[in-house]
C-alpha cells in the first residue's frame, strides 16, 4: 500500500530547472543523514543501554530532582531514570523484530502457495484476508487484552497477524510479476517440480520486494505495540518499556516532564529515523 | 455496473457477519472463562458460578451467539456488567463527540491535503517537496502519544497557550474549543501525510497526461487546467486513502482521546477493556469492525462511480 509513493516522479524529472534538481538533491542527502541520525540514538540506546544502566528497581524516593545518585533523577514509581531510558528500547526494538519476523515467516508462505495453486484457493484466501483487513489493529489487540489474554505472546501474536493479509497479498503480487514467470516456465519446461519452482525459487525471487516491505512496516509495529503499552493493554506494568515508563510517568508531566519526555522523544526518534531512510530507499529503487 | 454494485454490496454484508461472528468467538469462545476474567482472581467457585449463570455462560455457545445476534437485529447491545445501564445509552452519550472530533479533523484536513498535494505534484523533487514529503511521513510514522505528549509539553507546559486534558468535562457540553486544538491537531497531522502524498502521485500523473499538455496548447489559462482537470484526476486515487481516515477517525481513535481524557466512543471502548466489561467491549468492537465495513463499501461505490472503468469492484 506505501509502494504507491515515489514510482512516477522521475518520469517528470526534466520538466524541473537543472539548479532546482541539485538543490533538490541536496535537500534529500540532509534528510537521509538526519534519518540515519535519529535511528542510529534510540537503537544504540535499545542495543548498548542495557549493559551500562543503573538499577531499575523501584521503591527510591520518587520524582527526585537529578542528582549524584540518580543523573537523571527518578520517575513516579522511584527508579532511577538513566536506567529506564537505557533499558526500556530492548523490548520495543526486539518485540517489533519478533512480530515482523513471525508475520513474514507465516504470510511468506502462504503468498507463495496461493500464488502457485490455482484460482479456487487464491480466492477463498484473498477473500478471508479482506475479511481480516476490516478488523482495526488496535481493536484486536484491545479485545484480546479485554478477555485476559495481555502478555508478550499475545501481543506478538496480535501484531504479526494483523500483518499477514497486507503480506501475502505483496508476495502474491510479486510472484506474479511478469520477470519472475518468464524463467519459472523455463524451469517448469527443465522437468523442476512445481515446489522447487513456485516455491523456493519464487521464494528466491520475491525476497527483495519482501524486505523493502518489511522496512516499511517496522514504523507501523512500534507505533502499534507502543500504542497497547500507552493505553495499558500490552507489556506487564512491571517490565521497563519506554511506551509503558511513559504511561506510568503522565501523571507527573508537569512535576517532571523529563521521565516523560525522554522516553517518548526516543519512540519518535525511533520511527521518524526508521522512515526517512525508508522513504529514501524506496525512491532509490524507483 | 448495478449488477457489481450487488455483489460488493453482498460482500460487505458477509464482511459483516464474518465480522460479528470474529468478535463473538474473540470474546466468548477461546479458551478462558468469561466470568473468571471478570471477578478476577481472587472470587470464589460460587461467585464465578453465580456469574456464569447471570450471563448465560452455562448454555450452548451457539444458543449465546443467537442470543446476541438477536439482540444486535433488535437494536440492543446487552447491558453494562459494571454500570447495569444499556450499552446503547453509554455509546449514545459518546458518539457526538467522537462525530465532532472527526468532522474538525476532516474539515482541516481536505485543504491542507489539497494545498500540500498539488503543490508536491507541480514541483516533484523540488526542495520543498522533499521536505513536505519528510515531514508528513514522519508526522504520520510517529506514535500519536508520543507526538501529543511532546506537543503538550510544548504548547500546554512550556508556552501555556492551550489545556493539556479536557479532564472534567461530561459529553459535549463541558468542552470548550482551545481544549480541542491539540487533539485536532494530532489527528491531522496523524493522516496528513498519506493522503498529500497520495493527492501528489495523482496530480504528477494527471499533470503529465497528454490530454492536459493539450489543454495547455489550446492556451486554457493554468488556473483552469490545474483546478478544473488536474485536480479532479489527482484526488480520485486518493478516495480509498480518505476512507480509511474517515474509518480511522471514527473508530480508531482510542490513543488521543485518552491522552486528553475526552469522553469519546474510543475512551469509552478503553475503559471497557480496562473494566473487562465484556458486553461493553462486544458491542464496541462490532461497531468499529462494521464502521470500518460500511466506509469502505461507500468509498469503493464512490470510486466506481467517478472513474468507471478504472475500478474492478
Amino acid at each position: 500500500m506505501t509502494t504507491l509513493g515515489p514510482l512516477t516522479e522521475l518520469a517528470v524529472a526534466p520538466a524541473m530547472p537543472r539548479r532546482a534538481r541539485l538543490r533538490g538533491r541536496t535537500t534529500r542527502r540532509v534528510l537521509r543523514v538526519l534519518g540515519w541520525v535519529l535511528l542510529a540514538v534510540p537503537l544504540l540506546v535499545a542495543v548498548v543501554g542495557p549493559v551500562l544502566a543503573p538499577s531499575t528497581a523501584p521503591g527510591g524516593v520518587p520524582l527526585q530532582q537529578p542528582g549524584p545518585g540518580h543523573l537523571l533523577g527518578t520517575d513516579v514509581l522511584g527508579r532511577d531514570l538513566l536506567g529506564l531510558v537505557l533499558v526500556g528500547g530492548t523490548t520495543v526494538v526486539s518485540l517489533t523484530l519478533a512480530s515482523l519476523v513471525l508475520a513474514y515467516a507465516v504470510a511468506v508462505p502462504i503468498g507463495l502457495l496461493v500464488a502457485a495453486r490455482g484460482r479456487i484457493l487464491e480466492g477463498l484466501t484473498i477473500g478471508l484476508l479482506d475479511v481480516l483487513l476490516a478488523l482495526p489493529s488496535l481493536l484486536v489487540l484491545m479485545v484480546l487484552a479485554a478477555t485476559g489474554r495481555n502478555g508478550i505472546g499475545w501481543l506478538v501474536l496480535a501484531v504479526a497477524l494483523v500483518q499477514v493479509p497486507y503480506v501475502v497479498r505483496l508476495v502474491r503480487g510479486a510472484a506474479a510479476a511478469p520477470s519472475c514467470l518468464a524463467t519459472l516456465e523455463a524451469m517448469t519446461m527443465g522437468g523442476e517440480p512445481w515446489w522447487r519452482v513456485r516455491i523456493v525459487e519464487t521464494g528466491r525471487r520475491v525476497l527483495p520486494p519482501v524486505l523493502v516491505d518489511a522496512t516499511t512496516r517496522v514504523s507501523g509495529v512500534v507505533g502499534l505495540l507502543s500504542a497497547a503499552n500507552f493505553l495499558g493493554v500490552g507489556l506487564d506494568p512491571a517490565v521497563v518499556d519506554w511506551a509503558v515508563v511513559v504511561d506510568q510517568n503522565m501523571t507527573a508531566l508537569f512535576l517532571r516532564p523529563s521521565a516523560v519526555l525522554l522516553p517518548a522523544g526516543l519512540l519518535v526518534a525511533l520511527c521518524a529515523g526508521t522512515n526517512l531512510l525508508v522513504d529514501d530507499l524506496l525512491e532509490r529503487r524507483a | 455496473m448495478t449488477a457489481r454494485a450487488g455483489m460488493r454490496v453482498g460482500l460487505a454484508l458477509l464482511q459483516l457477519v464474518a465480522v460479528s461472528v470474529g468478535v463473538f468467538v474473540l470474546t466468548t469462545f477461546l479458551p478462558g472463562d468469561t466470568a473468571e476474567v471478570v471477578l478476577g482472581p481472587l472470587a470464589t467457585p460460587e461467585q464465578i458460578e453465580m456469574l456464569r449463570g447471570q450471563l448465560g455462560l452455562d448454555r450452548p455457545v451457539w444458543a449465546q451467539f443467537a442470543d446476541w445476534v438477536g439482540g444486535l437485529v433488535h437494536g440492543d447491545l446487552g447491558r453494562s456488567i459494571a454500570t447495569g445501564r444499556p450499552v446503547v445509552d453509554d455509546i449514545g452519550s459518546r458518539l457526538g463527540l467522537t462525530v465532532v472530533l472527526a468532522l474538525l479533523a476532516v474539515v482541516v484536513l481536505v485543504p491542507l491535503v489539497v494545498v500540500l498535494g498539488l503543490y508536491g505534484g507541480r514541483h516533484p523533487g523540488s526542495p520543498a517537496d522533499r521536505l513536505i514529503t519528510a515531514a508528513t511521513t514522519v508526522a504520520h510514522a510517529v506514535p500519536d502519544f508520543a507526538l501529543g505528549l511532546l506537543l503538550v509539553a510544548l504548547f500546554a507546559l512550556q508556552l501555556g497557550w492551550l489545556p493539556a486534558t479536557a479532564a472534567g468535562s461530561v459529553g459535549l457540553s463541558g468542552l470548550t474549543a482551545p481544549m480541542l486544538v491539540l487533539p485536532v491537531a494530532i489527528l491531522v497531522s496523524n493522516q496528513l501525510g498519506r493522503l498529500a502524498r497520495q493527492v501528489r502521485i495523482g496530480v504528477v500523473e494527471a499533470d503529465a497526461a497528454e490530454h492536459v499538455a493539450h489543454l495547455r496548447r489550446l492556451g486554457l489559462a493554468e488556473r483552469t487546467v490545474l483546478l478544473r482537470h488536474v485536480l479532479p484526476a489527482g484526488v480520485v486515487p486518493s478516495l480509498q486513502q480518505f476512507a480509511r481516515t474517515v474509518d480511522g477517525l471514527l473508530g480508531g481513535v482510542l490513543v488521543v482521546e485518552a491522552l486528553f481524557a475526552l469522553p469519546g466512543l474510543g475512551s469509552g471502548f478503553v475503559a471497557a477493556v480496562q473494566t473487562r466489561d465484556l458486553p461493553v467491549v462486544q458491542a464496541y468492537a462490532l461497531l468499529f469492525a462494521a464502521t470500518t465495513v460500511v466506509v469502505n463499501l461507500v468509498a469503493d461505490l464512490a470510486s466506481a462511480r467517478l472513474v468507471p472503468q478504472a475500478v474492478r469492484l
